[in-house]
């Protein structure tokens, strides 16, 4: 299982920090760590590299390593990860740049296994997805952003379960609203439910949203199946069955004191891409942390 | 759906969203193909602006890579009938492209000699600790330099030196923002201000010089520096100013950065025999674009220069293969190229009569409007491409526009200097913002008052001290 943490600037990926870490190791995950930086103008790509070198024999980093190292320290503070000083490690921070857009950053005199630290530069959307793609992560986490098209991009373009830690505060307690239906994606949003919820050690309630009065078998299943496993699992489980439109539901119910857990939505690329889905929908309206499962 | 796999639609949608500046540019060029040409101008004239249209597009939205484009320019200007394949091949290389290449080079081999400790301790001799003094030398020696060895060499060289101030005076960004500011805006347009002092000074000076040589028109480089260099001492104080009102900084006194820096300088080591050697080879490199580049070329001394490296041993081609762009320079190319197309085909004519139809009466009756044109539209489209592409582009229609194709040819090559309001316009302003330390928008908020204060400055210049000078 691997994971891959998003961070931008230490004023706002704090609580993206915790959350991922806190889900890597209810999943026993390798973490990986990434900064996306700004993407340079390829006019100028050569000459800046001519200044980081410079920069570098005087022992100054390059811009995100920073954030990495800081990063990596709130970790350790917080006693999440733990890392091991060593004395025959890297004198200084060491930075491998592997193709000019991808480098890996060893931090001077540490080591911790599990956490790798990354850093790109370029579009962010294009620098997850082929991030994702090429290592394979089976969750990218990722602080909330305002922008709506970032969004959009986010759940159809990166190929891996997407947590967007929207408005995440430590210290507010916290309920999972795990929505369930009769999707094929609904099973693992159960599995993933359950894992988190144990992370955090929070209850779950499973929410099951019909369009009409009837509840179709195959709704009803799965809410049986979802509270049967988190009960099982030693998790407080409830149940909440409402009419209505799903995506405002979940939206309306969730407020901003619940982590979402939703299964993927298995429409077609082309519908999702000019018509949407209800994952995204939720993801745009809600104000608290969101879980999409693939 | 039509058997292709949920993967396959979504690459393809992930493909549209990366390339829709290619698609709309496409479009946009089909619609003008379509379109019929302009009376007065030639079919092949009408299909070359397509073409610059097309490829200015895309060289600002970056959709594919920059050498794609000059590609594109290249295979358009074939297919649309603009020459023959031997013709267009010819006109994608001329001096001035093997100055780029040679400046280029050349930055490499002197950003490896180590020279930024020397420069790091005359700037502090010379200032000592007052902030504002540190601001005017920054400013000074960053102008000066540039107008001989380039501006992406001098900012590469002196970032670390402003770094190194702001860092060990505090550790805490935000506590030194305006500091970073200023020190930082000194290097690069200081940059900026000095490269047009020169023809060495940048690409697009060399692009102009190579413009003039086709109109059977000839400058030295001491004429140049004549008519030129008084801009660029005028500028300095007026910039260094101008960058401390924006950002009034956080401390007046840099006693700790400079102490710091001085230990720095002092761990260091100390110049070599090799070191003055490879100072020496670039003053003759220097002396030969003083006396002989009207003669035989700037590109080819610049490259006299760089051969001299590499016999010497100073610097390894891997070092110059690895940190020379060979994309930008055919780019740049490519956009020569399209100039000399757009003179050859009668499409700069037309462009300039275009003006000139709008501007006509004004311009007659007060002269200085036609440079203020020039100086307008030179600095809009320097602002968000390359300044070395807009003077390939634009300078063979501004050499029609006004009395003496030398004073405008002059006037466009100061004024694509004038990249002040984006981080992505010139080199050196990219390079200062890449170190993390200063703003996007703060290039705007400071960038207009430099650029106004340039414009204007420029138009006054040229219509006094020129005047005085012939």
């Amino acid at each position: 299982m691997k994971i891959l943490i998003a961070v931008s600037s230490k004023e706002y990926s704090g609580p993206t920090l915790q959350v991922g870490i806190k889900v890597a190791k209810a999943f026993n995950a390798s973490t990986t760590i990434v900064d996306v930086g700004e993407k340079i103008s390829e006019f100028s790509t050569k000459a800046v590299g001519l200044a980081r070198e410079r920069m570098e024999s005087w022992d100054f980093d390059r811009p995100g390593i920073e954030v990495l190292e800081w990063a990596f320290s709130y970790l350790a503070e917080k006693n999440f990860i733990e890392p091991q000083h060593i004395e025959a490690g890297f004198p200084k921070n060491t930075f491998v740049d592997r193709d000019g857009r991808r480098g890996e950053l060893y931090l001077k005199g540490t080591v911790c296994d599990n956490v790798n630290l990354i850093l790109r530069n370029g579009d962010i959307i294009a620098e997850l997805r082929d991030e994702v793609q090429t290592e394979m992560y089976d969750v990218t986490i990722i602080g909330g952003s305002g922008e709506r098209r970032m969004a959009h991009d986010m759940v159809q373009y990166i190929d891996s379960s997407i947590f967007i830690v929207k408005n995440f505060d430590p210290s507010q307690d916290y309920r999972i609203l795990l929505a369930v239906d009769d999707s094929p994606g609904t099973s693992r949003a159960i599995k993933y439910g359950a894992r988190v919820a144990q992370a955090f050690n929070i209850g779950v309630d499973i929410l099951t949203v019909s369009k009409n009065e009837e509840f179709r078998d195959g709704y009803k299943g799965a809410a049986h199946r979802a509270a049967k496993f988190l009960r099982r699992s030693g998790i407080d489980a409830k149940n909440i069955f409402k009419v209505g439109d799903p995506s405002d539901t979940i939206v309306e119910i969730a407020t901003n004191n619940h982590i979402i857990i939703m299964g993927a939505s298995t429409r077609s690329p082309l519908k999702k891409f000019f018509i949407g889905s209800k994952p995204l929908d939720v993801m745009e309206n809600c104000s608290c942390p969101i879980l999409i499962v693939k | 759906m039509l058997g292709f796999s949920n993967q396959s639609l979504t690459n393809f949608l992930f493909w549209l969203t990366q390339k829709k500046w290619f698609l709309i540019t496409m479009v946009i060029g089909l619609i003008l193909f379509f379109l019929p040409s302009p009376a007065g101008l030639t079919l092949t004239g009408y299909r070359t602006i397509i073409i610059v249209i097309t490829a200015l597009m895309m060289i600002i939205t970056e959709p594919i890579p920059l050498p794609a484009i000059a590609m594109y320019i290249l295979v358009m200007e074939v297919y649309f009938g603009i020459g023959s394949a031997n013709e267009i091949a010819e006109s994608f290389m001329n001096d001035a492209v093997f100055f780029i290449m040679g400046s280029l080079m050349l930055a490499v081999a002197i950003v490896k000699q180590g020279w930024d400790t020397r420069i790091a301790l005359g700037i502090i001799k010379l200032t000592g600790n007052k902030t504002s003094n540190i601001v005017f030398g920054f400013t000074a020696i960053s102008a000066i330099l540039s107008s001989f060895i380039g501006e992406h060499t001098v900012a590469a060289i002196m970032l670390p030196i402003a770094m190194t101030l702001i860092r060990f005076t505090s550790s805490d960004p935000n506590k030194v923002s305006n500091l970073s500011a200023v020190l930082l805006f000194s290097i690069a347009y200081g940059c900026l201000v000095g490269s047009i002092g020169t023809p060495s000074g940048g690409g697009r000076n060399a692009i102009m010089i190579s413009y003039f040589r086709d109109a059977n028109l000839s400058i030295s480089y001491i004429d140049w520096m004549i008519k030129i260099y008084p801009m660029v001492l005028i500028q300095i104080p007026i910039v260094a100013w101008i960058l401390q009102k924006s950002f009034i900084p956080e401390y007046s006194q840099l006693d700790s950065g400079v102490r710091k820096l001085a230990i720095q300088v002092a761990k260091s080591r100390k110049m070599t025999g090799r070191n003055t050697v490879a100072a020496l080879i670039f003053f003759l490199v220097f002396l030969g674009w003083v006396f002989f580049s009207e003669s035989i070329g700037l590109g080819t001394i610049a490259l006299t220069g760089v051969l001299a490296y590499m016999i010497g041993g100073f610097v390894r081609w891997e070092d110059l293969n690895r940190n020379t762009h060979w994309g930008v320079i055919i780019l740049f190319g490519a956009t020569v190229s399209l100039g000399v197309n757009i003179k050859a085909t009668g499409a700069a004519n037309w462009l300039a009569n275009q003006v000139i139809n709008l501007f006509g009466e004004l311009m007659e009756t007060f002269p200085f409007v036609s440079d203020a044109i020039v100086v307008l539209m030179t600095t809009t489209l320097a602002n968000v491409l390359s300044s070395s592409a807009t003077v390939a582009v634009l300078g063979p229609v501004t050499l029609n526009i006004g009395s003496d194709p030398m004073h405008s040819g002059l006037v466009t090559a100061i004024a694509s200097a004038f990249g002040y309001f984006t981080a992505v316009a010139a080199p050196a302003c990219t390079i200062v913002y890449s170190s993390g330390m200063v703003k996007a928008v703060d290039f705007l908020k400071v960038g207009w008052k430099v650029g106004i204060m340039s414009m204007i400055l420029l138009v006054i210049y040229v219509n006094t001290y020129w005047l005085f000078i012939n």
